[in-house]
């Protein structure tokens, strides 16, 4: 019998988060770490609990986990520490089952270090890459912008960008029996032609490697991976084009026109509740109890008593299993969180955009 | 390393290098010394004939590595200064005696096999692998053996903590502030506290470069080997980080 329900591995995604985590823990009557102090700490800090984790179903039901650092230092995402990271993140893992945990997810960087290779992490516990429910939020962000601005999605032309990746390639199979045009961009070209040759049956399905060719065409966008150059996509983009950034690190900052929102975030209806309270702290947003979905996924199995690997990476999401977790994750009252950007809080915008184009 | 080899790796050495070594060398003997005491008085605290042996064993072995490091100081012709008076070993070595005073054993052991020991058997193998072999041999056997006396510490405290969680972490936490803060201050960026009484001149930290070594690596280095140790016993991973957290940098 496990003694927690789930554990939620992660890592800070800059040295201003890492600041504000270790700015807490070192409480008020301590200055605050100027950054190159940050920088020769957390780089040493082997992976551990930072909080205890309660999430609060809408149904009463409960789930207690912890919430693992991997401490993957903020600048050090790349592959040239590929070998490093993989070792924190394993770490992050054994943590995990030394906790009790039934279950873990692989939250931010970790399961794309991983690729799917969970074979290499302990045996005793269920791993998920949290991926699942990712994209149910990710749709739902979608549908909801589509909503505020009153655009039909089967009259949208959708350019997913990392098409190809685990993410990207689960939300072309979801949006294919629903959007007008697929616009799938990525950098492999064969695993492009695949998942073009999968879908073309379903609707029609454009595919390439040049962004800013491909842009030009879409006007709604997912990025599913994080771009080496945002202003390659937006740039490029027709004016009041929708965005959805769903990759990691998110780096696609508003610009004239285009309107970014973040994808993959929901919030826990019933409530969170962290010991030491870093709410607010761990999970920087505009709004409460707001999550990463691969961290979400977590917290909704175990809600469900569902302690089951249930995204495996690798491509392997299928649209019935999107609808799937989004159903549980209803039942416990885990939801689309108002949509929002690096900014604050942009669902007005969305509407303005419907405002100007019925004037 | 026959005479030969000692002699030439002392000629290769700038007299810089070699001050610095020194330097670090003098901090290692009085750091052994300050065990071998520790040790001693722990053998007067424990009730056990077997754990009085034990700690005088683990006292003539700290002495034993103090006169190591003194032969490989003398190796590059440096003549340490080991003072266990000097500023900052002197109040770990206080903190030890008031836990002693208390009659508190598992205190003592934090002090002298969690804080120490995870203190020396991490610094010792950063040393070890930036020093020249004449240096580095030393540092890291020594280093093998230090981590010994954390493994055996573990077992003693995770048993130790089991019994009661929330009275052992109140306590450890406790000789964490008047212990590591010592030590946090001693490999911290700059001595704030002034001289530390064992260099050899000015504070060796901004020299350490020069020889491959650096006070961030040391200090990082060491608080994790001190965190591994917190996470064997048993302390929770969000307790331990608040602990470390605090400390001066």
């Amino acid at each position: 019998m496990s003694s927690l329900d789930f554990a939620l591995i992660g890592h800070m995604e800059s040295w201003s988060d890492a600041s504000a985590v270790l700015g807490q823990l070192r409480g008020p009557s301590c200055d605050p770490l100027p950054e190159e102090d940050l920088r020769s700490i957390v780089e040493w800090l082997p992976p551990r609990t930072i909080c205890r984790v309660t999430a609060h179903s809408t149904s009463g039901a409960n789930a207690r986990g912890v919430y693992i650092d991997a401490f993957i230092p903020p600048d050090r995402l790349d592959s040239r520490f590929l070998r490093e990271n993989l070792g924190r993140v394993i770490a992050a893992a054994e943590c995990a089952k030394r906790e009790g945990a039934a279950l873990a997810t692989l939250g931010g960087f970790s399961s794309i270090l991983l690729e799917g290779r969970l074979d290499l992490l302990p045996e005793g516990i269920s791993f998920t890459t949290g991926n699942t429910l990712t994209v149910a939020l990710i749709v739902r962000g979608i549908e909801r912008a589509l909503s505020l601005c009153g655009r039909d999605l089967r009259h949208a032309s959708l350019l997913i960008v990392g098409a190809t990746g685990d993410i990207g390639s689960a939300c072309a199979r979801w949006f294919a029996t629903r959007v007008g045009r697929l616009i799938l961009c990525g950098r492999n070209r064969s695993r492009l032609t695949a998942l073009e040759r999968e879908l073309e049956s379903q609707c029609r399905v454009e595919r390439g490697t040049d962004l800013r060719e491909l842009a030009a065409r879409a006007d709604l966008v997912i990025c599913a991976a994080a771009l080496p150059g945002p202003e390659l996509l937006l740039d490029s983009l027709p004016a009041s084009a929708i965005v959805c950034d769903a990759g990691y690190p998110k780096n696609v900052f508003a610009s004239a026109g285009a309107i970014v929102f973040f994808g993959g975030l929901g919030v826990v209806s019933g409530g969170l509740a962290m010991r030491p309270d870093l709410e607010g702290t761990l999970n920087r947003h505009p709004y409460p109890h707001v999550a990463h979905g691969c961290l979400l996924e977590g917290m909704t199995l175990a809600l469900e008593r569902r302690f089951e690997a249930f995204s495996r990476g690798r491509g392997q999401i299928t649209p019935g299993r999107v609808d799937e977790i989004w159903e549980i994750a209803q039942r416990h009252g885990i939801e689309l969180a108002p949509l929002f950007n690096h900014a604050g809080p942009v669902e007005s915008e969305i509407v303005e955009l419907r405002e100007r184009s019925q004037s | 390393m026959n005479a030969l080899e000692q002699q030439t790796a002392t000629l290769s050495m700038t007299e810089t290098e070699r001050g610095v070594w020194g330097d670090i060398l003098s901090q290692a003997v009085t750091g052994e010394l300050i065990g071998a005491m520790n040790y001693q008085t722990l053998s007067l605290l424990y009730g056990d004939a077997a754990e009085k042996i034990e700690a005088l064993e683990h006292a003539a072995g700290e002495q034993r590595h103090a006169v190591m490091f003194r032969r490989v100081a003398a190796s590059i012709d440096f003549e340490v200064r080991a003072d266990v008076d000097a500023p900052y070993w002197a109040r770990v070595r206080a903190a030890f005696l008031n836990r002693a005073a208390m009659g508190d054993t598992i205190g003592c052991v934090i002090i002298q096999e969690v804080m120490l020991e995870s203190f020396a058997v991490a610094t010792y193998r950063q040393i070890a692998n930036a020093a020249p072999p004449i240096i580095g041999e030393t540092f890291g056997a020594i280093a093998t053996e230090e981590a010994e006396h954390v493994g055996h510490a573990v077992a003693l405290l995770r048993g130790e903590r089991a019994r009661d969680p929330e009275a052992f972490d109140a306590s450890a936490h406790a000789v964490h502030e008047e212990v590591m803060t010592t030590l946090a201050e001693m490999v911290a960026r700059e001595d704030r506290a002034g001289h530390c009484g064992l260099c050899q001149g000015s504070c060796v930290k901004p020299s350490l470069p020069l020889v491959g070594l650096a006070t961030t690596e040391l200090r990082g280095s060491a608080l994790r080997q001190y965190l591994l140790t917190l996470d064997a016993i048993g302390v929770p991973g969000e307790v331990s980080l608040t602990w470390v957290a605090g400390l001066p940098v």
